[in-house]
């Protein structure tokens, strides 16, 4: 249990399983809770090598901390788009947004 | 750029050709809604250019050689175009008749354009036409003068084109801006075969080169037959002679200045400018002469049959330009140059004075002018006489002069039909001006004359203007007429001093009568020779015989003012309807070019040319929509491919 | 696995350092506590993690995703608790389910998805979503055991919250204020693009 593999694994497939909600869900919403799960995802990556192999234990929970941020930003803005777009398309769903096809 | 101020010569030149572009740009951005404005900056401005003229006249009038300022502008390899001034005899003369008419005319507009709407745009218009005349003249190389030459024909497009809310009008100048332009592609083509050929064209090095046979005598024939296209076409020579009389749609003023004395004269010019180089190819002064001699006699046929004022003057400048084109291609340089200056004198003060008559009795037509008592206005009257007598050729007048030297030259032409066809042509200008004098000196009364009503003055007869003749109005239009025809009295006895200044020590004309002794100088000393006194008896007894003809049917108390033609009315319609030339154009035009040339030209442009494009456009459409079927516009196919393709990496690293 | 298993003597070995230290710092979880208990529970939060995710990822009602999140954030909290940082579970608590999950409440609240359609799988597009995450999955994995994994020779056993609170007012100063800009930015980009468009379309 308490190995580095376990938490990397375990980190692999949160990532995945948040990739696969990101690459499937044509909510957005949907989407973007997906990508919050990629987020943790590597976030335990951050923490188990944290743990297991770094000189000193605060970079890897400080780089956790600014990836949080981060996520706190991306949701914001994330959120915010997506209800712009809402406002224009009156959908959130992803495929409706094509503007840009060729 | 430093010499410009230590050189006055060069200062002048400068000053005196640039300033009347300043000018137009000054009136066309600034003063447009100024008009008197407008015209002191125009006539300011030309006058300028007359003074530089004529201090280059006499400073340079004991010269020698010519003086040429040249900058290098274009350079490709070893071929050279440069871009300055070229100032010898020739181009000094026709600089200062540029300046002094344009600047005549000018003054005259003042009163003949007052209160026309368009009255700045006018005056920019002439400006236009000044700066770009004047630096064709003095142009070194061919290239600088053809690009003023096209300017020219610019401005006289616009000038013809003044009144364009004027159906007619707007035709006509597209006429003469395609006419001319089609002479101009011979022009330019035998520009460029020159350049192929030769790698030079600066005016000075063509005619010591033509002279030192260093060009290849098949080469100089073709661009020379080439480069007469554009005479051809400015000169109004035969084939393409009909824009000039509908050119004269545009103000009087413009006729004058442009359409007889100075535009026109520019493809004769030319001739002259390069006339050493001309007389290396026999072919072309031959073609060029037959061609002068068939312009002169159809246009003073076609004088005849019109009753338009403006008209009659306008075939008389044809036929005289080729008169003129005659002179020179007879190897008469100074004879060609003379007439070209005395004829730009009395041709301009014609026009100026049917300009007064025209402005004040709103027709064109002379027998409504006549029978309106157009012989009144005594000025114009006087002035048009002494101009119609200069045309002629009666002594002393200056005409008498310049085509008793013409016909000088075409007397020692080996082939006497030339001589014989100059005296009919001076035959027929005699009657057919004199025709019109005698039609306004002595009208008939309405009831006399077959047929004509007096449909466009009435009600407005002179006595209103009675007032107006000595505003200042007509004292601007006099005055120019007045100085014009003391010149025409006068400037037939400059006529030794001019040769001497045009055949001076050091010019190239100069040389190639010292080295060849052709006629041009050959002309100079025989003159005073026994045949010179037969020739000159029978050109005045032809002047006078035509006066007395025109008299005879006109003029006389019992005349029936019909003149022989009517007799005639198959041929009297030939010569009206300028014997069908227009209608042959036309047709030509219809039958061979739209339905023949084009029709093909269209066929393969649509076909071949459109189909190659669009079929690569399809090509190209299709292979875009091919691959625009990846830019789904779906965000997550995308982000899928991309992942996949990371993961396919990363197993395949894996694996390895 | 002879790798694993020397990885695994040594973490154990600081895993008592590790937990002597939050022990210090009053953490609720009993350093007497026998692996297999410890083991158990492990298990169950990694469960509820997954278990999250999964609510997170596949209903196609909305809501059921929001709360799905929740949980498995809640999970990962529980596996940071694992990793030694009580410092960062909570603010994985407080940031996340506390903060994040919230917003996005409030969005679904906002673009009322409930009333719009609900559109039905298509089955290819989810079948090649799956084929790729696993093809991921699969890389990942492999990277995991074909690495050696190597941990630095000496290190710091400093866990504490004063330690990290040194490091982000020292060596991660820039960082710290550069993430605090982007931050306002974010809100301010957030308001600008949420909310201007908003009024002034109303």
């Amino acid at each position: 249990m308490n190995c580095l593999n376990t938490y990397l694994i375990i980190g692999a497939a949160l990532f995945s399983i948040g990739l696969l909600g990101v690459l499937q869900r044509r909510n957005l919403i949907g989407m973007l809770i997906a990508v919050e799960l990629m987020l943790n995802g590597a976030n335990v990556n951050f923490m188990a090598f944290n743990r297991f192999l770094a000189p000193e234990p605060t970079v890897g929970q400080i780089i956790t901390l600014f990836v949080m941020g981060l996520a706190a930003a991306e949701a914001a803005i994330g959120l915010s788009i997506i209800l712009a777009l809402f406002r224009r398309l009156h959908s959130i769903n992803i495929e409706r947004a094509q503007q840009l096809r060729g | 750029m430093m010499s410009l101020f230590r050189d006055p010569i060069l200062l002048a030149a400068a000053l005196g050709t640039s300033l009347p572009f300043l000018s137009m740009a000054i009136i066309l951005i600034f003063t447009r809604h100024n008009q008197r404005l407008s015209a002191s900056i125009s006539v300011g401005s030309v006058s300028t250019s007359v003074l530089c003229a004529l201090y280059l006249l006499i400073t340079l009038s004991h010269a020698g050689a010519p003086i040429q300022y040249e900058f290098p502008w274009l350079l490709a390899d070893d071929i050279v175009i440069p871009f300055g001034y070229l100032l010898d005899p020739l181009s000094l003369l026709m600089l200062n008749i540029v300046a002094v008419i344009s600047f005549l005319v000018q003054v005259y507009s003042i009163g003949y354009m007052a209160g026309d709407p368009g009255f700045s745009r006018y005056y920019a218009f002439q400006s236009l036409f000044a700066w770009a005349m004047m630096s064709m003249v003095i142009a070194p190389s061919m290239l600088q003068l053809f690009i003023f030459w096209e300017l020219v024909g610019l401005a006289s497009y616009l000038l013809i084109g003044y009144y364009y809310e004027k159906w007619s009008a707007s035709q006509a100048g597209k006429k003469a801006f395609v006419m001319t332009r089609l002479g101009d592609i011979g022009f330019f083509l035998g520009l460029i075969i020159l350049v192929l050929g030769f790698g030079d064209l600066s005016i000075v090095r063509m005619n010591e080169a033509g002279q030192a046979h260093n060009i290849p005598q098949y080469l100089l024939t073709i661009s020379a037959l080439l480069i007469f296209g554009g005479v051809m076409g400015k000169s109004a020579q035969f084939p393409l002679l009909t824009w000039l009389p509908d050119a004269m749609e545009g103000p009087t003023p413009v006729s004058a200045l442009l359409h007889s004395a100075t535009m026109v004269a520019a493809g004769v010019y030319m001739f002259g400018r390069i006339f050493p180089f001309y007389s290396m190819s026999p072919e072309a002064m031959g073609l060029a002469l037959a061609i002068g001699t068939v312009t002169m006699l159809l246009s003073s046929t076609m004088a005849m049959a019109t009753y338009d004022l403006k008209q009659v003057w306008a075939y008389s400048t044809v036929s005289q330009l080729g008169f003129m084109v005659m002179g020179l291609a007879a190897g008469g340089y100074f004879a060609g140059v003379f007439h070209l200056t005395t004829h730009a004198g009395f041709k301009a003060l014609l026009f100026l004075c049917s300009g007064i008559f025209i402005h004040e009795y709103h027709t064109n037509d002379f027998r409504i002018i006549g029978r309106q008592g157009g012989r009144k206005l005594l000025i114009p009257m006087v002035c048009m006489t002494v101009g119609a007598l200069a045309l002629s050729g009666i002594f002393p007048f200056s005409g008498f002069f310049s085509k008793e030297a013409v016909l000088g030259v075409l007397a020692n032409h080996p082939n006497k039909l030339w001589l014989f066809a100059g005296l009919l042509g001076a035959l027929m200008t005699a009657y057919y001006t004199f025709r019109l004098i005698f039609f306004m000196l002595f009208p008939k009364s309405a009831g006399e004359v077959h047929g004509e009503h007096d449909s466009h003055g009435a009600g407005h007869g002179h006595d209103d203007h009675d007032k107006e003749h000595h505003g200042y109005i007509f004292w601007t239009m006099a005055v120019p007429v007045m100085i014009l025809a003391a010149i025409s009295c006068v400037l037939g006895f400059s006529q030794s001093s001019l040769e001497h200044f045009l055949l001076g020590q050091g010019t190239v004309p100069a040389q190639l009568a010292a080295s060849h002794g052709t006629e041009a100088h050959a002309v100079a000393h025989e003159g005073h020779g026994i045949g010179h006194y037969a020739l000159l008896l029978a050109a005045v007894t032809m002047a006078v015989g035509g006066i007395l003809w025109a008299f005879f049917e006109f003029g006389r108390k019992r005349a029936t003012q019909e003149g022989f033609l009517r007799l005639f009315p198959k041929v009297e319609q030939l010569f009206a309807a300028r014997w069908y030339m227009d209608a042959f154009l036309r047709r030509f035009l219809d039958d061979v070019i739209y339905s023949g040339f084009t029709n093909l030209f269209t066929r393969n442009d649509r076909r071949i040319i459109d189909g190659g494009i669009d079929g690569i456009c399809f090509f190209t459409i299709g292979s875009g929509r091919l691959l625009s079927f990846l830019q789904s516009g779906m965000l997550q196919y995308n982000l899928l491919v991309m992942i996949a393709a990371v993961g396919v990496v990363v197993l395949y690293l894996l694996l390895a | 696995m002879e790798l694993r298993c020397r990885s695994h003597s040594q973490t154990r070995a600081e895993q008592v350092v590790g937990l002597k230290n939050v022990s210090q710092e009053g953490i609720f979880m009993n350093p007497l506590a026998t692996d297999s208990l410890a083991q158990i529970a492990f298990w169950i939060v990694v469960g509820l993690t997954f278990g999250g995710a999964s609510l997170a990822v596949f209903p196609r009602n909305i809501l059921y995703n929001v709360l799905g999140l929740a949980l498995a954030l809640a999970g990962v909290a529980g596996l940071y608790l694992y990793l030694g940082s009580f410092f960062i579970a909570l603010m994985q608590l407080l940031i996340y389910v506390g903060a994040i999950t919230i917003s996005i409440v409030f969005a679904i609240m906002l673009s009322r998805p409930l009333h719009l359609e609900v559109p039905r799988r298509e089955v290819p597009k989810v079948a090649m979503a799956i084929a790729a995450s696993l093809v991921f999955f699969l890389g990942a994995v492999g990277v995991c055991f074909k690495t050696s994994w190597v941990p630095a020779p000496d290190r710091s056993a400093d866990w504490s919250v004063t330690a990290i609170g040194h490091m982000l007012l020292t060596r991660y100063d820039l960082v710290f204020e550069v993430i605090s800009l982007v931050l306002l930015v974010a809100i301010i980009g957030a308001v600008v693009t949420a909310g201007f468009t908003r009024r002034l379309s109303s």
